[in-house]
């Protein structure tokens, strides 16, 4: 039996993995947990009184059954429904894809939307646009399932009564009338943050008509601090483009640029590009990270130092003084290690011209200006980074706080509200929510009759972007196109058409005015054609803002450093409160997306809720522990109670709130999730705020938590030392560069023998690869929602999440490394789908044979044939089989159960109208997998179907002269949901019997290795090792005599 | 009293014969119904539902001789071999026979522009994947699963459609093979085809012949029609 050489030195490159805090303590409940294939409950349904209760429903529905089978036909008559005039190029049963633009805060991404007989089903990023080249977040790929949300609004409301769009007209024909008679006095529009042209159109030609009216914008998550840096240090606003595929040294202060910026796919695809080292001079970026909680970008750091956010200044301040003239009276401590701090300076200064420094949304804007200082000083501006101008940027705190004084000094008569959520996300001390009350008469349109609906004279349901005619702006300026894909489903308006309305425009539709205001980007002349191109691409092409060279008012900086010296240390005092978007559910807007709620935090791994991020010192001063309730207070009084999730990497003075989180009455998912921290949140500390006090409280709160769920090992502590330097493989750059090979040598396999005959597959004509690059990938988790989208994977609830049964078929592994829980050393991020082993471990025990292998490779899933022994996923060494333990389809996610048992109605309550809607989203080309069946990555087996069929059919018809000897699919036309939407590219399918096919390339590459290859696995899915490139005078106790000893 | 109560009754003597040949013949009896009741043989040869239009597959195709694919013209490129739109149909029929009272559901579904609600008679498992293109562009005739449908007054469902039946030809595909560009020939036949029978010698060597020049190899793996 080929083994782990017990023999061999143990954690070899000196590291030690843990998955959480009870990991790494190994106590004896998490082994106890880890030992259990489910967890506990998990496979026990019901008490013995239900039980019987259950078997009587079981028996009369057998009866029922049998009743029913009278029929001579074995299932009910099916009806096809043609089209009575079918569209020009329309065939059906083959979907097309339509480029459009979501507009996200203000900024547009460019996406490409399969529609299936007419249903738009999955959403891509446009591979031409220039941000996204088809890449998407995880926000983009889970909208499509808002557009199904069965809780959207769907009628018009008038005082929180059920009206109609007759009555709504009728009251607006003649109060807007009224209001273009006195010119607009006392109107005041409220708008998301946009920079759509239409948007823009539209609000020109009402401050003509109105010249009195006041437009106001507010986004909760927005880049206030960004302007005011940018108008310190440039006199005007700017927007910094960042190049970090040109960038040798990056420092982030505060950013998360890899996950919570609108620009995150460009840059994260930019970032990643920067990481591979493989092509020689074998060089990497290196990156600094200096933040007070866990982001994305932390995660991916080469060094991570956990400061207060507060005294992030500080840190500024001391580059600053290092490396510029300008600001060489700096005095203040820097909560930084010397020797990282020098080291830091040393690099930045070493490589001027190809170094970054960017500083995150929460940093106030001196920060901001010191890092344009310091970034135009190390000539990096034209080459790393470089300005484009902001036009009609807008700080939007203090837009919201004078609607709040406008409101207060009783000059608003009529506020119309488009979109955003104000009553609910507004800074606390504006208490919008009750101002709403002294309006005369407030309109809001909206997807949900949601929090500021519900104090509104009239709610108006918002038509998806998907359901309606828009366009927007990239990061980058270039302009795009928002196309409907569908009718509205509730006969939503789009908010121009709530504009034309007040404008009393003859040009109502949406078309008509995304056309109108089209003149004025493409021009009048040959408009057809040239708009035709546009909705073929999807934006306009060359549409990016032109680059602007700005300098820096270097004479200032002595001026902010004063200001922050000031600020920092009116910050230093006490705990600090950090309020970040939730990586699930942004700002809020998505807390009804059952997709985004059931997607583990990248590193929090907590589902369906947010918390208190608490570093463990601070949770054993305050003496709490994880899930305990505390309360959250400030100076000021307001206070929230919420509970503890204890998270390593956290700065002991400071704790992290993620926004978007306690919202009821707005749909069935969102309701009883989490908690909300906007009442902490005032307009002058929108990013964070000194000075918090937090106290133990009763009781506790259940979490659901995927960090120990599908583990590896079944043996805490130990176990996991032992193996996961071989699971999850890294090296240092100078290591790689010394022994390239390094991955193979991270296990001693003896030798490869089977009990069994092996599965002889050289011969078949396609097989199926994939490679995972640990390199690259930095844990965003967008696989994870386009593989739900994609493979009709349910959702099955919080109380299902915490019996370990969730049904993602890609999972992000996360594990900290080091020796110290306050401080882990890095952290290691490894998605995990079904690895399609050519030795399949499930395929072995499976007594009815539902799982097997296919000639191509593909260990398959035959649904019909399983009887649900579990069998498989009990023997899989890689834990990526998951059971049908209820029809999740036609369920609703339950939220809270109480104690460890599904209560009878869970089987019995009859499902309410949601079921209709949400198929509408469900991908035709894969089967619904009901109770009862085990499934599992597929590699997007339809999609290869797809391509087969192609090349085939290619082939066919092509003339005998012109064939290949072998039917190839070309390289790249097959691509799964996960590898489609990653933006790093991380992940790569394809053909082995292709020798040219680039994951034949990677998987013959010096760092790709198998997981578990000492269980002979011979897995298809293949690593590529994580490389990093820590500093050699900072990196930790330098592993020795590397891939020497085993060979 | 003098009666005894508690002796079986008479008809009783005759119950534990009857019982045994009930217990003998039931489940033999039970066993064939569900092996023939069941059987796709049984349940799915056959199917003749009624359609909204009684429209005539013997005269449309048969004897006015219209391809298939005049009407099912996604066959070739789809998984699908759609049914046409109402639009197809009133190319023609907004000349002919416009005022038939056959046509009143196609009239009703032209003029309101809602879809005719027509029954499916070959109706896979919809988990069964099935792609129309991979077959006929490959030289599998309609006639192979569907019959002569030319010949059909109302279309009547010819063979099982079951797993089993789809995996003969998968295992033996060799007499089902032909030039793509007969597929539609739904009468065709080796014996009847003059160019065929100048080229080869027998229709083995025909079936043959297309059978490599396709590179046809069935799949008969799981993942085929499965997903």
């Amino acid at each position: 039996m080929p083994s782990v050489d017990q023999t061999a030195p143990r954690p070899r490159t000196g590291k030690t993995y843990w998955r959480s805090l009870e990991d790494f303590a190994d106590t004896p409940e998490f082994r106890e947990f880890m030992f259990r294939e489910f967890p506990a409950g998990a496979s026990e349904m019901l008490d013995s009184t239900q039980r019987r209760e259950f078997l009587k429903i079981m028996g009369a529905s057998l009866a029922l059954a049998g009743m029913g089978i009278s029929g001579c036909r074995r299932w009910p008559e099916e009806k096809i429904a043609p089209y009575a005039s079918r569209p020009a190029g329309r065939l059906p049963g083959i979907p097309n894809s339509y480029a459009t633009s979501m507009e996200l805060g203000g900024v547009a991404s460019g996406l490409l939307v399969t529609s299936y007989d007419g249903r738009p089903i999955k959403i891509e990023g446009n591979p031409e646009h220039p941000m996204n080249r088809g890449a998407t977040d995880a926000w983009a790929q889970a909208s499509v399932l808002e557009l199904y949300d069965p809780d959207r609004s769907r009628h018009v409301m008038h005082n929180n009564q059920a009206s109609s769009w007759d009555n709504f007209s009728s009251w607006a024909k003649s109060h807007f009338a009224a209001l273009r008679e006195a010119d607009g006095n006392g109107l005041c529009i409220l708008s998301e943050a946009t920079a759509s042209p239409s948007v823009l159109d539209m609000k020109r030609r009402l401050l003509e008509a109105m010249p009195n009216a006041k437009w106001y914008e507010y986004e909760p998550l927005n880049n206030d601090n960004e302007l005011a840096g940018s108008i310190l240090a440039f006199g005007s606003p700017y927007r910094a483009q960042y190049h970090f595929d040109r960038a040798k040294i990056i420092v982030s202060l505060d950013s998360d640029f890899l996950h919570a910026h609108p620009a995150a796919v460009k840059y994260t695809r930019d970032f990643a590009s920067g990481r591979r080292a493989d092509d020689a001079p074998k060089t990497m970026n290196r990156l600094y990270v200096v933040e007070s909680g866990y982001s994305l970008t932390g995660a991916n750091a080469d060094h991570r130092v956990a400061v207060r956010s507060g005294d992030i200044g500080a840190v500024a301040g001391h580059l600053a003084k290092m490396l510029s003239s300008a600001a060489a009276n700096w005095v203040g401590s820097v909560d930084v290690a010397k020797p990282m701090l020098q080291q830091m300076v040393d690099d930045l200064a070493s490589h001027r011209g190809e170094c970054l420094i960017v500083v995150g949304p929460r940093q106030p804007g001196e920060v901001h200006a010191i890092a344009h200082l310091l970034n135009e000083e190390l000539g990096n501006v034209g080459r790393t980074v470089s300005y484009t101008a902001r036009p009609d940027a807008k700080p939007q705190a203090a837009s919201i706080k004078a609607l709040a004084a406008d409101i207060d000094g009783g000059e608003v008569d009529t506020l119309v509200i488009l979109g955003g959520n104000p009553a609910y996300n507004a800074p606390a001390d504006l208490d919008f929510a009750s101002k709403l009350g002294s309006v005369g008469a407030t309109i809001h349109v909206s997807s949900y009759a949601d929090e500021t609906s519900k104090r509104c004279t009239w709610h108006i349901p918002r038509a998806h972007y998907l359901e309606s005619w828009g366009d927007a702006r990239a990061y980058d300026g270039t302009i795009g196109i928002t196309q409907p894909l569908i009718e509205p489903l509730f006969g939503g308006r789009s908010p121009i058409e709530l504009l034309a309305i007040i404008n009393g425009d003859d040009v109502g539709a949406g078309y008509d005015i995304v056309r109108r205001s089209f003149g004025g980007v493409i021009g009048d002349a040959d408009f057809e054609r040239h708009w035709r191109r546009v909705l073929h691409d999807g934006f306009v092409a060359d549409s990016a803002f032109a680059e602007q060279s700005p300098t820096v008012r270097s004479d200032e900086a002595e001026a902010w450093i004063i200001a922050l010296a000031r600020l920092a240390s009116q910050e230093r005092r006490g705990l600090e409160l950090v309020f970040t978007g939730d990586r699930s559910v942004y700002d809020g807007r998505f807390a009804n997306n059952g997709w985004l709620q059931e997607l583990p935090d990248p590193l929090t791994k907590l589902t369906w809720d947010n918390a208190v991020q608490l570093s463990p010192s601070a949770a054993e001063n305050i003496g709490v522990k994880m899930g305990d309730m505390v309360n959250v207070s400030l100076n000021g009084g307001s206070h929230v109670e919420a509970a503890v999730l204890v998270m390593p990497g956290q700065h002991a003075q400071s704790a992290t709130l993620t926004l978007g989180y306690g919202r009821n009455g707005v749909g069935r998912i969102a309701e009883d999730a989490g908690f909300d921290f906007y009442q902490l949140r005032s307009s002058d500390s929108m990013g964070f705020v000194g000075g918090a006090t937090i106290t133990k409280s009763s009781g506790s709160y259940e979490f659901a938590l995927t960090q120990h769920h599908h583990a590896l090992d079944t043996i805490g502590g130990k176990g996991t030392q032992d193996r996961l330097p071989t699971i999850f493989r890294e090296a240092n750059l100078d290591e790689y560069k010394e022994h390239p090979d390094f991955a193979d040598h991270r296990v001693h396999v003896a030798h490869r023998l089977s009990l069994w005959d092996e599965s002889n597959l050289d011969n078949a004509d396609y097989k199926w690869a994939m490679s995972i690059d640990l390199t690259t990938c930095t844990g965003c988790s967008a696989c994870v929602v386009a593989c739900q989208a994609e493979n009709n994977i349910p959702i099955v609830g919080k109380d299902q999440v915490k019996r370990g049964r969730e049904m993602h078929w890609i999972r992000v592994d996360r594990y900290f490394s080091g020796s110290n829980p306050e401080t882990p050393d890095s952290v290691a991020m490894q998605p995990v789908p079904c690895m399609h082993c050519e030795n399949a471990a499930c395929e072995e025990v499976c007594p009815v044979a539902a799982t097997t292998h296919d000639r191509d490779g593909l260990n398959v899933m035959v649904y019909n044939r399983c009887i649900g022994t579990r069998y498989c996923s009990n023997n899989c060494p890689y834990k990526v089989r998951r059971f049908n333990f209820f029809d999740y389809q036609v369920r609703e996610p339950v939220r809270e159960t109480g104690l460890m048992h599904v209560k009878p109605s869970y089987y019995t309550r009859p499902q309410s109208d949601t079921h209709p809607l949400q198929q509408l989203q469900h991908n035709p080309e894969v089967t619904i997998r009901s109770r009862g069946v085990m499934e599992k990555c597929t590699y997007c087996i339809q999609r290869i179907s797809a391509g087969k069929i192609k090349a085939k059919n290619d082939w066919v018809k092509a003339k005998p002269e012109d064939r290949s000897s072998r039917v190839t699919v070309p390289d790249g036309s097959v691509v799964p949901a996960c590898a489609q939407a990653c933006p790093a590219q991380a992940i790569v399918f394809g053909d082995l019997a292709d020798p040219n096919s680039r994951v034949a390339q990677l998987h013959a590459h010096e760092r790709t290795y198998e997981m578990l290859e000492e269980l002979n696995p011979k897995p298809r899915t293949r690593y590529m090792a994580k490389l990093r490139n820590p500093a050699p005078s900072l990196a930790p106790a330098a592993p020795s005599s590397q891939g020497s000893a085993h060979g | 009293m003098g009666r005894y109560h508690y002796v079986f009754p008479k008809w009783s003597n005759a119950l534990l014969p009857t019982l045994c040949v009930l217990a003998a013949v039931g489940p033999l009896y039970a066993a064939l119904l569900v092996t023939y009741g069941f059987s796709p043989l049984t349940t799915d040869i056959g199917y003749q539902p009624v359609q909204p239009v009684p429209f005539s597959h013997h005269m449309h195709a048969g004897q006015l001789g219209i391809d298939c694919r005049y009407c099912h013209n996604t066959v070739e490129y789809a998984n699908k071999a759609a049914i046409p739109p109402t639009q197809t149909c009133m190319n023609c029929h907004t000349q002919i026979h416009k005022e038939s009272p056959n046509l009143t559901a196609l009239n009703e579904s032209y003029a309101t522009g809602m879809p005719m609600q027509w029954v499916r008679v070959h109706d896979l498992p919809d988990f069964a994947y099935f792609s129309h293109t991979a077959h006929v562009t490959r030289g599998v005739s309609c006639v192979e699963c569907h019959g002569r449908i030319d010949k059909m007054e109302v279309v009547t469902q010819q063979e099982t459609l079951s797993m089993g039946w789809c995996l003969s030809c998968h295992r033996h595909p060799e007499m089902r093979v032909r030039d793509p560009k007969l597929v539609t020939d739904l009468g065709w036949s080796f014996e009847k085809d003059d160019e065929a029978k100048r080229q080869f010698d027998s229709p083995e060597d025909y079936h043959e012949y297309w059978l490599n020049h396709n590179n046809l190899a069935p799949s008969q793996d799981c993942s085929t029609c499965h997903r």
